[in-house]
C-alpha cells in the first residue's frame, strides 16, 4: 500500500517533469527558429516510464480485485438465508428440549 | 445469500467455537449477517456471553443486538422464561420501542397464546400499518397454527402491497410446494427469477417444480433451467447435474428419436457427477454408476 502510493507519486512527478521539459524544449526551438516536430527521445522515455508507474500504482493502491464470475467461490450462492421473518416456534424442537444449560439467571 | 467462501468461514468458526477456541462473538455476528437459523448454538454461546457482565459490556452498543438475537433463539429453543428475562432487559433500556413490542408479541406466540399475540400485532400495526415484519409475523402465526390456507391468504394480501419482497415470494412458493400446488409455486418462482436472476438456487427450485409438473413442454423447460443452474454454479451443484440427467431421461423415454444435443448433455452431466463423486466420496461411486445406468436404460 505505502509502496504503491510512493510509486504513484513518483509517476506523477515524472509526468510533470516531462511536461516541463517539453515546454523548455519548445521555447529553445523558438530561439533557434526551428520547426517543432516532436519532443526529444529522453522526454518520450520519461513519459512512458511515468505512465507505467502511474498505471501500476492505480492498479495496486485501491485494493484487491473481486471476482465477477458467477461460479467463483465468492459469488456462488450455496445456501439461501433461513426466512427468519417467517420463523415460527411451534415446531418439533418443542419435543426435544435443549438440555445444555439451565444455569443462567 | 450465503456464498461458498462465507459458508466455509462459518464452518471454520463453528468448529473453532465448539472446541472452545474463542471467536464466539465473530460467530454470532456471522450468523446474524447471513440470517441463519442456528438457534441452539446462538442460545448456548450467546447466553454465556450475556451471563458474564465483563464480556457483555465489552461489546458496547452491540450488546443490545445480542440481547435481541439471543432472545429470539431462546424462544426458538423453548426456553421461554429466559427469553422473557432478556426481553425485560431490552424493555428497560428502550421504552416504547416498536422493536421490543414485536419481541413481546413473539413471546406470546411462542407460548401459544395466539389471540393475545394477534391483538398485540394489530395494536402495533395501528401505529404503523406499513411495518412489513409484523405483516409477515401474522403469516407465520397462521402457519404455526397449521392454517396454511390462511397463511396463503395473508401472504397474497401482503404481496399486493409489497410486491418487491422476494423473501415473501419465496415463502409463498414453499407453502404452495408443501401443498402440492405446483402451478402456483411455479408462478412464485418466476417472480423470484425476474427479481434475482443471478441466484442459481431459484433456477434450481423452478426447474424442480417444472419437472414435478411433468409434460413434454415443462420437462424441456426444466432441462433448460437445470442447465442454467449448472452454468451459474460452474457445474458444482450436484442436484442440478442429477436433475439435468433425469429430465433428459424422461424426455427421451419411449422414443427412439436420438437427439444428439440431449444425449451429449446427459453424458456430460454424468461425467461431471462421476468426477465430483470420485473427489468427494469415493465409496459412493459404485452407487452413482448404477443409478446413472438405470437412467440410461430407461431411455
Amino acid at each position: 500500500m505505502g509502496l504503491g502510493y510512493a510509486v504513484g507519486v513518483v509517476g506523477v512527478l515524472f509526468l510533470a517533469h516531462a511536461a516541463y521539459s517539453t515546454i523548455q524544449y519548445r521555447s529553445l526551438l523558438k530561439i533557434t527558429e526551428e520547426e517543432f516536430s516532436g519532443p526529444p527521445i529522453t522526454v518520450v522515455m520519461e513519459l512512458v516510464g511515468g505512465m507505467l508507474f502511474c498505471l501500476w500504482a492505480s492498479l495496486t493502491v485501491p485494493g484487491k480485485f473481486l471476482s465477477i464470475l458467477p461460479q467463483s467461490d465468492e459469488n456462488r450462492v450455496v445456501a439461501l438465508p433461513a426466512n427468519l421473518d417467517f420463523m415460527m416456534f411451534n415446531h418439533r424442537g418443542k419435543a426435544f428440549p435443549l438440555g445444555v444449560d439451565m444455569k443462567l439467571k | 445469500m450465503v456464498s461458498k467462501t462465507e459458508d466455509e468461514q462459518l464452518i471454520r468458526l463453528e468448529n473453532q467455537v465448539e472446541n472452545g477456541g474463542g471467536g464466539t462473538w465473530e460467530y454470532l455476528s456471522l450468523v446474524r449477517k447471513l440470517k441463519l437459523r442456528r438457534s441452539d448454538k446462538v442460545f448456548k454461546y450467546g447466553s454465556a456471553i450475556l451471563a458474564d457482565p465483563k464480556k457483555r459490556s465489552a461489546l458496547g452498543p452491540e450488546e443490545w443486538t445480542l440481547y435481541e438475537q439471543v432472545a429470539i433463539a431462546a424462544m426458538d429453543c423453548q426456553h421461554l422464561d429466559l427469553a422473557k428475562g432478556y426481553i425485560k432487559v431490552l424493555q428497560g433500556k428502550f421504552r416504547e420501542s416498536k422493536r421490543v413490542g414485536r419481541l413481546e408479541a413473539m413471546l406470546l406466540e411462542a407460548k401459544g397464546l395466539w389471540s393475545e399475540a394477534e391483538k398485540a400485532y394489530s395494536s402495533l400495526l395501528e401505529d404503523n400499518q406499513f411495518d412489513q415484519v409484523i405483516h409477515k409475523r401474522r403469516v407465520a402465526m397462521a402457519k404455526a397454527q397449521g392454517n396454511l390456507a390462511g397463511a396463503i391468504e395473508w401472504l397474497n394480501k401482503y404481496l399486493e402491497t409489497f410486491m418487491a419482497d422476494h423473501d415473501a415470494w419465496r415463502e409463498l412458493a414453499e407453502i404452495y410446494v408443501s401443498l402440492q400446488m405446483y402451478k402456483q409455486a411455479a408462478f412464485c418462482y418466476e417472480e423470484l427469477l425476474l427479481t434475482q436472476p443471478t441466484i442459481p438456487l431459484y433456477h434450481l427450485a423452478y426447474a424442480d417444480v417444472l419437472y414435478t409438473l411433468g409434460g413434454l413442454e415443462n420437462l424441456h423447460a426444466a432441462k433448460k433451467y437445470y442447465a442454467a443452474t449448472i452454468d451459474l454454479t460452474g457445474g458444482k451443484n450436484t442436484r442440478a447435474l442429477f436433475g439435468c440427467g433425469s429430465a433428459i431421461a424422461q424426455l427421451t423415454r419411449g422414443r427412439n428419436r436420438d437427439d444428439k444435443d440431449n444425449s451429449e448433455l446427459q453424458s456430460l452431466s454424468a461425467a461431471a457427477l462421476e468426477k465430483a463423486y470420485k473427489q468427494q466420496s469415493p465409496t459412493k461411486v459404485s452407487a452413482l454408476s448404477s443409478a446413472l445406468r438405470s437412467l440410461k436404460v430407461s431411455s
